[in-house]
Protein backbone atom coordinates (compact mmCIF):
# COMPACT_ATOMS: atom_id res chain seq x y z
CA UNK A 1 0.00 0.00 0.00
CA UNK A 2 1.51 3.57 -0.57
CA UNK A 3 0.33 6.81 -0.05
CA UNK A 4 1.09 9.95 -1.92
CA UNK A 5 3.58 12.38 -0.72
CA UNK A 6 0.87 14.92 0.39
CA UNK A 7 -1.31 12.15 2.20
CA UNK A 8 1.61 10.74 3.98
CA UNK A 9 2.62 14.10 5.29
CA UNK A 10 -0.98 14.26 6.74
CA UNK A 11 -0.86 11.10 8.21
CA UNK A 12 2.39 12.24 9.71
CA UNK A 13 1.00 15.06 10.89
CA UNK A 14 -2.32 13.01 12.27
CA UNK A 15 0.19 10.71 14.24
CA UNK A 16 2.07 13.70 15.90
CA UNK A 17 -1.57 14.66 16.93
CA UNK A 18 -3.20 11.87 18.32
CA UNK A 19 0.69 10.80 20.44
CA UNK A 20 -0.01 14.33 21.76
CA UNK A 21 -4.00 14.35 22.28
CA UNK A 22 -4.56 10.39 21.97
CA UNK A 23 -7.92 11.43 20.46
CA UNK A 24 -10.51 8.80 19.34
CA UNK A 25 -11.31 10.07 16.39
CA UNK A 26 -7.90 10.47 15.26
CA UNK A 27 -6.98 7.08 16.16
CA UNK A 28 -10.17 5.72 14.01
CA UNK A 29 -8.93 7.97 11.44
CA UNK A 30 -5.27 6.27 11.58
CA UNK A 31 -6.16 3.14 11.69
CA UNK A 32 -9.18 3.18 8.51
CA UNK A 33 -6.25 4.74 6.61
CA UNK A 34 -3.94 1.74 7.33
CA UNK A 35 -6.08 -1.09 7.12
CA UNK A 36 -5.36 -1.60 3.55
CA UNK A 37 -1.74 -2.56 5.13
CA UNK A 38 -3.13 -5.10 7.58
CA UNK A 39 -5.62 -6.92 5.13
CA UNK A 40 -2.72 -6.87 2.70
CA UNK A 41 -0.24 -8.58 5.13
CA UNK A 42 -3.09 -10.96 6.92
CA UNK A 43 -3.34 -12.04 2.91
CA UNK A 44 0.61 -13.07 3.09
CA UNK A 45 -0.72 -15.94 6.20
CA UNK A 46 -3.40 -17.01 3.63
CA UNK A 47 -3.59 -20.88 3.06
CA UNK A 48 -2.16 -21.83 6.36
CA UNK A 49 -4.94 -23.33 8.21
CA UNK A 50 -6.95 -20.43 9.31
CA UNK A 51 -9.80 -18.40 7.51
CA UNK A 52 -8.90 -15.02 6.05
CA UNK A 53 -11.30 -13.16 8.03
CA UNK A 54 -9.75 -14.11 11.19
CA UNK A 55 -6.62 -13.75 9.96
CA UNK A 56 -7.62 -9.89 8.84
CA UNK A 57 -9.17 -9.58 12.25
CA UNK A 58 -5.75 -10.48 14.02
CA UNK A 59 -4.21 -8.34 11.78
CA UNK A 60 -6.38 -5.33 12.63
CA UNK A 61 -5.56 -6.07 16.13
CA UNK A 62 -1.91 -5.56 15.29
CA UNK A 63 -2.33 -2.68 13.63
CA UNK A 64 -4.52 -0.72 16.25
CA UNK A 65 -1.58 -2.17 18.78
CA UNK A 66 0.79 -0.32 16.28
CA UNK A 67 -1.22 3.08 16.41
CA UNK A 68 -1.25 3.10 20.06
CA UNK A 69 2.13 2.33 20.44
CA UNK A 70 3.57 4.49 17.50
CA UNK A 71 6.17 7.01 18.57
CA UNK A 72 6.29 9.41 15.42
CA UNK A 73 9.18 11.23 16.89
CA UNK A 74 11.88 8.71 16.51
CA UNK A 75 11.66 8.72 12.86
CA UNK A 76 10.72 5.36 11.46
CA UNK A 77 8.06 5.30 8.51
CA UNK A 78 4.73 3.80 10.06
CA UNK A 79 4.35 1.48 7.76
CA UNK A 80 7.45 -0.02 8.78
CA UNK A 81 6.50 -0.18 12.48
CA UNK A 82 3.40 -1.55 11.74
CA UNK A 83 4.51 -4.72 9.23
CA UNK A 84 6.88 -5.58 12.22
CA UNK A 85 3.91 -5.41 14.47
CA UNK A 86 1.18 -6.60 12.52
CA UNK A 87 3.17 -9.63 11.17
CA UNK A 88 4.06 -10.53 15.12
CA UNK A 89 0.59 -10.83 15.74
CA UNK A 90 0.02 -12.82 13.32
CA UNK A 91 3.21 -15.43 13.99
CA UNK A 92 1.78 -15.57 17.37
CA UNK A 93 -1.91 -16.43 16.57
CA UNK A 94 -0.49 -19.43 14.09
CA UNK A 95 1.83 -20.31 17.36
CA UNK A 96 -1.41 -20.17 19.90
CA UNK A 97 -4.63 -20.67 17.86
CA UNK A 98 -3.59 -22.84 15.28
CA UNK A 99 -6.14 -24.86 13.48
CA UNK A 100 -5.72 -28.41 16.38
CA UNK A 101 -5.93 -30.48 12.97
CA UNK A 102 -4.91 -29.60 9.50
CA UNK A 103 -8.09 -28.96 7.45
CA UNK A 104 -7.35 -29.10 3.79
CA UNK A 105 -7.68 -25.92 2.16
CA UNK A 106 -10.36 -26.85 0.10
CA UNK A 107 -12.47 -27.89 3.18
CA UNK A 108 -11.62 -24.26 4.77
CA UNK A 109 -13.16 -22.74 1.57
CA UNK A 110 -16.37 -24.57 1.63
CA UNK A 111 -16.84 -23.96 5.20
CA UNK A 112 -16.80 -20.23 4.16
CA UNK A 113 -19.01 -20.79 1.51
CA UNK A 114 -21.40 -22.63 3.36
CA UNK A 115 -21.77 -19.76 5.86
CA UNK A 116 -23.05 -17.67 2.84
CA UNK A 117 -25.59 -20.64 1.61
CA UNK A 118 -27.03 -21.46 5.42
CA UNK A 119 -28.37 -17.77 5.24
CA UNK A 120 -29.50 -18.04 1.73
CA UNK A 121 -31.15 -21.36 2.43
CA UNK A 122 -32.07 -19.89 5.80
CA UNK A 123 -34.48 -16.97 4.32
CA UNK A 124 -35.34 -18.84 1.64
CA UNK A 125 -36.98 -21.99 3.21
CA UNK A 126 -38.14 -20.09 6.20
CA UNK A 127 -36.03 -22.06 8.50
CA UNK A 128 -32.96 -24.06 9.52
CA UNK A 129 -32.00 -26.48 6.15
CA UNK A 130 -30.82 -29.58 6.25
CA UNK A 131 -27.93 -31.22 5.36
CA UNK A 132 -29.02 -32.53 2.01
CA UNK A 133 -30.42 -29.17 1.02
CA UNK A 134 -27.32 -27.55 1.60
CA UNK A 135 -25.05 -30.42 -0.25
CA UNK A 136 -26.98 -30.26 -3.26
CA UNK A 137 -27.19 -25.98 -3.36
CA UNK A 138 -24.02 -26.06 -3.06
CA UNK A 139 -23.33 -28.77 -5.53
CA UNK A 140 -21.32 -31.25 -3.16
CA UNK A 141 -21.98 -34.55 -1.41
CA UNK A 142 -23.34 -34.67 2.33
CA UNK A 143 -20.42 -36.20 3.50
CA UNK A 144 -18.53 -32.94 2.71
CA UNK A 145 -20.97 -30.80 4.14
CA UNK A 146 -20.46 -32.60 7.65
CA UNK A 147 -16.86 -32.38 6.79
CA UNK A 148 -16.83 -28.96 6.61
CA UNK A 149 -19.27 -28.25 9.58
CA UNK A 150 -16.81 -30.12 11.92
CA UNK A 151 -13.78 -28.39 9.79
CA UNK A 152 -15.20 -25.34 11.41
CA UNK A 153 -14.47 -26.50 14.65
CA UNK A 154 -11.17 -27.16 14.15
CA UNK A 155 -9.84 -24.91 16.11
CA UNK A 156 -6.83 -25.31 18.93
CA UNK A 157 -8.49 -23.97 21.88
CA UNK A 158 -5.55 -23.40 24.63
CA UNK A 159 -4.59 -19.92 24.34
CA UNK A 160 -8.64 -18.07 22.91
CA UNK A 161 -7.81 -15.92 25.75
CA UNK A 162 -7.44 -12.66 24.24
CA UNK A 163 -10.37 -10.56 24.59
CA UNK A 164 -9.19 -8.08 21.57
CA UNK A 165 -11.16 -7.08 18.91
CA UNK A 166 -14.82 -8.81 17.74
CA UNK A 167 -14.81 -12.58 16.67
CA UNK A 168 -16.99 -12.24 13.94
CA UNK A 169 -14.51 -11.29 10.95
CA UNK A 170 -16.39 -7.78 10.76
CA UNK A 171 -14.97 -5.01 9.62
CA UNK A 172 -12.51 -3.15 11.73
CA UNK A 173 -14.95 -0.37 11.23
CA UNK A 174 -17.77 -1.65 13.17
CA UNK A 175 -15.17 -2.40 16.06
CA UNK A 176 -13.38 0.45 16.20
CA UNK A 177 -14.12 2.89 19.80
CA UNK A 178 -16.84 0.49 20.07
CA UNK A 179 -17.77 0.00 24.02
CA UNK A 180 -18.13 -3.76 24.12
CA UNK A 181 -19.39 -3.62 27.84
CA UNK A 182 -22.57 -2.44 25.93
CA UNK A 183 -23.26 -5.81 24.35
CA UNK A 184 -24.34 -7.13 27.19
CA UNK A 185 -26.40 -5.50 29.79
CA UNK A 186 -26.04 -4.79 33.10
CA UNK A 187 -28.87 -7.44 33.83
CA UNK A 188 -27.72 -9.92 31.74
CA UNK A 189 -24.15 -9.81 33.16
CA UNK A 190 -25.54 -10.51 36.96
CA UNK A 191 -26.50 -13.66 35.64
CA UNK A 192 -23.46 -14.85 34.36
CA UNK A 193 -21.04 -17.24 36.30
CA UNK A 194 -17.24 -15.69 36.72
CA UNK A 195 -16.31 -17.93 34.07
CA UNK A 196 -18.49 -16.59 31.20
CA UNK A 197 -16.81 -13.32 31.79
CA UNK A 198 -13.49 -14.55 30.86
CA UNK A 199 -14.66 -15.06 27.36
CA UNK A 200 -14.88 -11.68 25.18
CA UNK A 201 -17.94 -9.99 25.35
CA UNK A 202 -18.95 -10.91 21.98
CA UNK A 203 -18.77 -14.40 23.13
CA UNK A 204 -20.63 -13.75 26.40
CA UNK A 205 -23.27 -12.40 24.64
CA UNK A 206 -23.36 -15.20 21.89
CA UNK A 207 -23.64 -17.75 25.06
CA UNK A 208 -26.38 -15.45 27.05
CA UNK A 209 -29.00 -15.53 24.14
CA UNK A 210 -28.54 -19.49 23.23
CA UNK A 211 -28.30 -21.12 26.21
CA UNK A 212 -29.90 -18.22 28.89
CA UNK A 213 -32.45 -16.60 26.30
CA UNK A 214 -33.11 -19.96 24.36
CA UNK A 215 -32.65 -18.03 20.57
CA UNK A 216 -31.50 -20.11 18.34
CA UNK A 217 -28.79 -19.63 16.22
CA UNK A 218 -30.32 -18.38 13.44
CA UNK A 219 -31.85 -15.77 15.88
CA UNK A 220 -28.96 -15.27 17.28
CA UNK A 221 -26.87 -14.33 13.47
CA UNK A 222 -30.27 -12.19 13.01
CA UNK A 223 -29.68 -9.88 15.61
CA UNK A 224 -25.70 -9.72 15.26
CA UNK A 225 -25.30 -9.57 11.73
CA UNK A 226 -23.59 -12.72 11.41
CA UNK A 227 -23.76 -15.78 9.63
CA UNK A 228 -25.54 -18.69 11.61
CA UNK A 229 -22.44 -20.72 10.97
CA UNK A 230 -20.31 -18.05 12.42
CA UNK A 231 -22.88 -17.99 15.29
CA UNK A 232 -22.14 -22.26 15.92
CA UNK A 233 -17.99 -21.84 15.45
CA UNK A 234 -18.19 -18.81 18.10
CA UNK A 235 -19.84 -21.23 20.66
CA UNK A 236 -17.93 -24.15 19.51
CA UNK A 237 -15.12 -21.78 20.68
CA UNK A 238 -16.59 -20.49 23.62
CA UNK A 239 -17.36 -23.51 25.36
CA UNK A 240 -14.22 -24.62 24.44
CA UNK A 241 -12.35 -22.31 26.29
CA UNK A 242 -15.28 -22.48 29.01
CA UNK A 243 -14.03 -26.30 29.40
CA UNK A 244 -10.42 -25.43 29.13
CA UNK A 245 -10.17 -22.44 31.85
CA UNK A 246 -13.15 -25.10 34.40
CA UNK A 247 -10.94 -27.87 33.61
CA UNK B 1 -36.51 -52.66 16.60
CA UNK B 2 -34.56 -49.12 15.56
CA UNK B 3 -31.36 -49.19 13.42
CA UNK B 4 -28.44 -49.29 15.75
CA UNK B 5 -25.15 -48.32 15.38
CA UNK B 6 -22.00 -48.90 18.02
CA UNK B 7 -18.65 -47.02 18.74
CA UNK B 8 -16.29 -47.67 21.19
CA UNK B 9 -13.08 -45.23 21.40
CA UNK B 10 -10.59 -44.76 23.91
CA UNK B 11 -11.58 -42.22 26.59
CA UNK B 12 -9.70 -38.95 25.48
CA UNK B 13 -10.44 -35.71 24.10
CA UNK B 14 -8.84 -36.33 20.71
CA UNK B 15 -10.91 -38.86 20.15
CA UNK B 16 -14.09 -37.14 20.36
CA UNK B 17 -14.53 -35.88 16.63
CA UNK B 18 -15.56 -39.43 16.20
CA UNK B 19 -18.60 -39.13 18.03
CA UNK B 20 -19.32 -35.96 17.07
CA UNK B 21 -18.76 -36.95 13.34
CA UNK B 22 -20.78 -40.45 13.72
CA UNK B 23 -24.08 -38.44 15.42
CA UNK B 24 -23.99 -35.87 12.67
CA UNK B 25 -24.10 -38.40 9.83
CA UNK B 26 -26.76 -39.81 11.46
CA UNK B 27 -28.66 -37.30 12.30
CA UNK B 28 -28.58 -36.14 8.78
CA UNK B 29 -29.89 -39.24 7.55
CA UNK B 30 -32.94 -38.38 9.73
CA UNK B 31 -33.20 -35.57 8.26
CA UNK B 32 -32.03 -32.99 11.23
CA UNK B 33 -31.46 -29.33 10.42
CA UNK B 34 -27.98 -28.16 10.54
CA UNK B 35 -29.19 -26.33 13.38
CA UNK B 36 -30.25 -29.35 15.28
CA UNK B 37 -26.93 -31.21 14.23
CA UNK B 38 -24.89 -28.37 15.78
CA UNK B 39 -27.52 -28.79 19.38
CA UNK B 40 -26.45 -32.50 18.82
CA UNK B 41 -22.85 -31.91 18.18
CA UNK B 42 -22.76 -29.79 21.43
CA UNK B 43 -24.72 -32.13 23.65
CA UNK B 44 -22.33 -34.61 22.87
CA UNK B 45 -19.33 -32.64 23.50
CA UNK B 46 -20.85 -31.80 26.85
CA UNK B 47 -21.49 -34.78 28.63
CA UNK B 48 -18.77 -37.15 26.85
CA UNK B 49 -16.48 -34.25 28.83
CA UNK B 50 -18.40 -35.01 31.73
CA UNK B 51 -17.59 -38.71 31.51
CA UNK B 52 -13.96 -38.70 30.71
CA UNK B 53 -13.27 -35.02 32.24
CA UNK B 54 -11.22 -31.95 30.28
CA UNK B 55 -8.21 -34.34 30.54
CA UNK B 56 -9.45 -37.73 29.25
CA UNK B 57 -8.59 -40.44 31.81
CA UNK B 58 -7.24 -44.48 30.98
CA UNK B 59 -10.04 -46.43 30.07
CA UNK B 60 -12.64 -46.46 26.65
CA UNK B 61 -16.02 -45.22 26.11
CA UNK B 62 -18.70 -47.37 24.51
CA UNK B 63 -21.62 -45.21 22.57
CA UNK B 64 -24.34 -46.45 21.25
CA UNK B 65 -26.76 -44.56 18.43
CA UNK B 66 -30.38 -45.35 17.99
CA UNK B 67 -31.85 -43.78 15.10
CA UNK B 68 -35.43 -43.20 16.15
CA UNK B 69 -38.65 -42.45 14.37
CA UNK B 70 -38.10 -39.36 15.65
CA UNK B 71 -34.82 -38.60 16.45
CA UNK B 72 -31.67 -39.71 17.79
CA UNK B 73 -30.70 -41.49 21.13
CA UNK B 74 -27.03 -41.71 22.34
CA UNK B 75 -25.79 -43.44 25.43
CA UNK B 76 -22.24 -44.00 26.78
CA UNK B 77 -20.89 -46.11 29.06
CA UNK B 78 -17.45 -45.08 30.41
CA UNK B 79 -15.34 -48.32 30.96
CA UNK B 80 -12.36 -46.51 33.10
CA UNK B 81 -8.98 -47.94 34.76
CA UNK B 82 -7.85 -45.48 37.01
CA UNK B 83 -10.77 -45.98 39.57
CA UNK B 84 -11.54 -42.36 39.84
CA UNK B 85 -14.62 -40.56 40.52
CA UNK B 86 -16.89 -39.41 37.31
CA UNK B 87 -17.13 -35.63 37.52
CA UNK B 88 -20.51 -35.10 35.89
CA UNK B 89 -21.92 -32.09 34.74
CA UNK B 90 -21.27 -28.76 36.03
CA UNK B 91 -24.06 -26.46 36.50
CA UNK B 92 -22.92 -24.76 33.29
CA UNK B 93 -23.07 -28.08 31.66
CA UNK B 94 -26.56 -28.82 32.66
CA UNK B 95 -28.13 -25.10 31.26
CA UNK B 96 -26.58 -25.58 27.95
CA UNK B 97 -27.82 -29.50 27.80
CA UNK B 98 -31.33 -28.41 28.71
CA UNK B 99 -31.01 -25.63 25.62
CA UNK B 100 -29.92 -28.25 23.18
CA UNK B 101 -31.14 -31.88 24.33
CA UNK B 102 -34.40 -33.22 24.71
CA UNK B 103 -34.16 -35.34 27.45
CA UNK B 104 -30.33 -35.86 28.82
CA UNK B 105 -28.94 -37.70 31.82
CA UNK B 106 -25.61 -38.50 33.08
CA UNK B 107 -25.26 -40.74 36.44
CA UNK B 108 -21.73 -41.18 37.86
CA UNK B 109 -21.59 -44.34 39.56
CA UNK B 110 -18.54 -45.87 40.20
CA UNK B 111 -17.20 -48.36 37.60
CA UNK B 112 -19.60 -47.83 35.33
CA UNK B 113 -20.77 -43.71 34.67
CA UNK B 114 -23.36 -43.81 31.84
CA UNK B 115 -25.23 -40.83 30.21
CA UNK B 116 -28.38 -40.67 27.49
CA UNK B 117 -29.11 -38.13 25.15
CA UNK B 118 -32.42 -37.86 23.39
CA UNK B 119 -32.47 -35.06 20.38
CA UNK B 120 -35.18 -34.77 18.47
CA UNK B 121 -36.19 -33.71 15.17
CA UNK B 122 -38.60 -31.19 13.85
CA UNK B 123 -40.61 -31.72 11.02
CA UNK B 124 -39.34 -30.11 7.44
Amino acid sequence: MAFDAERRQELRELFVTFAAARDEKVRATLIEAHIGLAEYLARRFNNRGEPLDDLIQVASTGLIKAVDRFEPERGLEFSTYATHTIVGELKRHFRDKGWAVRVPRRMQELHLRLSTLVNTLNQDLGRSPTIPEIAQAAGVSEEEVLEAMEAGQAYRFTSLDAPVGGEDGGSLGSTIGEDDDSMIDVEHRVALSPLLEKLPPRQQNIIHLRFFEGLTQSEIATRLGISQMHVSRLLARSLAQLRQDAG
Amino acid sequence: MPDQVQLAMPADPEFLRLARVTAMGLASRLSFTIEEIDDLRIAIDELVFGLIGTKGRPGTVAMTYELLDDGLEVKGVGNFEDGEPTVGLTELSELILDAVADEHELTTTAGSPTFRLLKRRTEV
